[in-house]
């Protein structure tokens, strides 16, 4: 028989039609009172959107629920009935813009908010920092209104060193290896041939005459097609230089800071060329893909944002190697050889599939074998670029916040986020058709974040 | 950085029946910025075929060019410098260094490249340098059987010109180079 076992906490309280009475007020993991907020966020639901603004007041209020399973529930449904999804669209379309501005207007959040900003600065203020006490608070949300999201993703991606008190020295060490980086590597050979000409000095004394001619090493001149020639290392890499000017050019057109005529715009691409030139060229086994753009877009732009001011003006160098750092767990995804490989992107495509059918198999089911929608159509694109195409920008912040907090990578924590995913449209999912499916998934609606995290965290067994 | 190449004196078909194969080798697209060409191609071919390693293309009117329609001289602006072009035949005495440089004032340029003599030269006087990049088949000239192939390219690089030159001497391809340092004058 067919096992259609939905998860005990998918019967809850988010999924079914709304009815009047309130749950009990459920014992919370942390220490605020919560009854005095559950009412007036109770009574808000129906005419506001479920979850209001910051990520962490909604985290609060789904914990409410789980310990009342299939207790029909007064908490507005965010799917009630085929009408569901789309009302839950509607709402979350309201909520955008109020997510992006940084502040909240429910009851709930300003303290959640507090607190978590209260609690990332005290973790931060300390001598030696407790990594484990910070993936934890940052798996849960990073305020954004406190400007600590540059530091705390630059601690959790290992750059800056726990202990404080190095902080100077280590950032002035990397700083200047990006800086040898930049000189050594973003010259053309005209600069190298005249690096290395003024050292032994030619003179340009005679004033008629033939012009001495002079040796030169073998090989470097321009049309070399030597493989040790500067030139011929050069035009190969214009190629993908060119490729990476484009993809610069690409990323977020609809933002100020990435794209359009200022000379910010400008300057910013400059440093994402330069950082991805740098790493191509460092890396010759991988180069550069189309993609990476996307993974070192938002890691920039947090960075160039932090109100410290010596971070924003060696934010190219503290960015380039964050990225490398983050790019070292995926870059599996983006090595054409390795697709097919234990490592590559097919088998971790795969992974998610299982996970899927471990905790939906209806859903399974129905997108694998009924629909025959491939994951490979849909999923390759959230995985390798860490769902920076699937969310508009504030959302894309928040979801890494999780992803960088996992202790083992992102890589897990981004599987259940895909899973949840595609468990949040699972009725417009069981509903459609392969096209419908496939339109669906390829361009995710817009939902709640820390809905979203939350499901994802609840996958975690 | 700029690469200009200067080539001329093919004489395909009439006196070569192509570039040597070395040199075709070398000579692939998307690496050089302009080429430009002293004249005596002599036909539309090999016309097409410079016009497949690099769109700007400038060619002077040799003795032996099918294509009439090409001026008798020329005269580009690439970075910092100027630079004259013209066959050579019109020159005499042919190859003469004072007359080219009268040429090379007349036509107000720094670098002044000729052909003609199917030998590859460069000289520097007061005015500026004039640069002969030979026969790039090795062509026989009006002058001599005794002909090398060769051809010239220009890194331009601010005020700096680097002359590569290519020769085939004995089957084989020998590169040299030539440094060239422009004082920036003031002009008037």
């Amino acid at each position: 028989m067919v096992n259609k076992r939905v998860p005990e906490w998918l019967n809850s309280s988010m999924w079914s039609s709304p009815t009047t009475s309130h749950p009990p007020p459920p014992p919370k993991s942390q220490s605020k009172p919560q009854s005095p907020p559950d009412s007036p966020s109770h009574g808000n639901h129906t005419s506001k959107p479920p979850s209001v603004a910051s990520s962490e007041s909604s985290v609060n209020e789904p914990r409410e629920s789980p310990p009342s399973p299939g207790l029909a529930t007064a908490r507005s449904p965010f799917k009630s009935g085929p009408a569901g999804p789309v009302q839950t669209v509607q709402r979350t379309e309201v909520r955008d813009p109020v997510v992006s501005s940084g502040s909240s207007d429910n009851e709930i959040s300003p303290r959640e908010d507090a607190s978590r900003q209260a609690q990332l600065l005290q973790e931060l203020s300390k001598k030696t920092i407790n990594m484990g006490e910070l993936q934890r608070l940052a798996s849960l949300g990073i305020p954004d209104g406190a400007g600590i999201r540059s530091t705390v993703w630059k601690l959790l991606l290992g750059y800056l060193p726990r202990d404080k008190g190095v902080w100077p020295s280590e950032l002035a060490k990397k700083r200047s290896q990006y800086k040898n980086f930049k000189e050594d590597l973003l010259k053309n050979p005209s600069e190298i041939t005249r690096k290395s000409e003024e050292s032994t000095s030619s003179q340009n004394g005679e004033d008629k005459g033939l012009l001495s001619r002079s040796e030169i090493p073998e090989g470097e001149h321009p049309l070399s097609l030597g493989e040790t020639s500067v030139w011929n290392q050069f035009f190969q890499d214009t190629e993908i230089i060119e490729q990476i000017d484009r993809d610069v050019k690409r990323t977020h057109p609809d933002m100020h800071f990435f794209s359009g005529d200022s000379a910010s715009a400008k300057a910013n691409q400059e440093a994402l060329k330069n950082i991805l030139i740098i790493y191509a060229k460092l890396n010759p086994g991988i180069r550069y893909v189309q993609g990476m753009n996307e993974i070192l877009a938002p890691l920039f732009y947090v960075f160039k944002n932090d109100p410290n001011e010596d971070f924003v003006v060696n934010a190219e160098a503290d960015t380039f190697f964050c990225f490398v750092e983050l790019l070292s767990s995926c870059r599996d995804n983006f090595c054409k050889q390795l697709d097919n490989s234990v490592v590559g992107i097919r088998s971790t495509i795969s992974k998610m599939s299982q996970l899927l059918k471990h905790h939906d198999e209806e859903l399974w089911r129905h997108l694998e074998l009924t629909t025959k929608v491939n994951p490979q159509f849909y999923a390759f694109r959230w995985i390798t670029l860490l769902l920076t195409q699937e969310f508009n920008f504030a959302d894309i912040l928040h979801i890494w916040d999780t992803l960088l907090s996992d202790p083992e990578g992102p890589q897990e924590t981004l599987l259940r986020v895909c899973c949840a995913m595609l468990i949040l449209v699972r009725r417009r999912l069981l509903a459609g058709d392969f096209t419908a499916n496939l339109k669906l998934l390829q361009s995710y609606p817009s939902t709640n974040i820390s809905h979203l995290l939350y499901v994802a965290n609840k996958l975690r067994s | 950085m700029v690469l200009v190449l200067a080539i001329g004196d093919l004489h395909i078909p009439h006196r070569a029946p192509d570039l040597p194969a070395k040199f075709k080798s070398m000579l692939v697209p998307g690496k050089i910025q302009h080429i430009i060409c002293t004249g005596n191609l002599c036909i539309k071919e090999v016309h097409d075929y410079l016009k497949s390693l690099c769109p700007s293309l400038h060619i002077t009117r040799g003795e032996y060019d099918e294509d009439s329609r090409y001026p008798e001289t020329k005269t580009i602006t690439i970075g910092q410098f100027k630079i004259g072009l013209c066959h050579g035949h019109q020159v005499v005495p042919w190859g003469d260094l004072d007359s080219l440089a009268m040429l090379q004032r007349q036509l107000d340029v720094d670098i002044l490249v000729t052909g003609h003599t199917h030998q590859f030269k460069a000289y520097k006087h007061e005015a500026g340098v004039v640069i002969n990049p030979g026969s790039a088949t090795g062509a026989y000239s009006s002058i001599t059987y005794d002909v090398n192939p060769s051809f010239v390219l220009m890194d331009i690089d601010g005020l700096r010109v680097v002359v590569y030159v290519y020769e085939l001497i004995d089957g084989e391809v020998k590169v040299d180079k030539i440094d060239f340092k422009k004082t920036p004058t003031t002009t008037i």
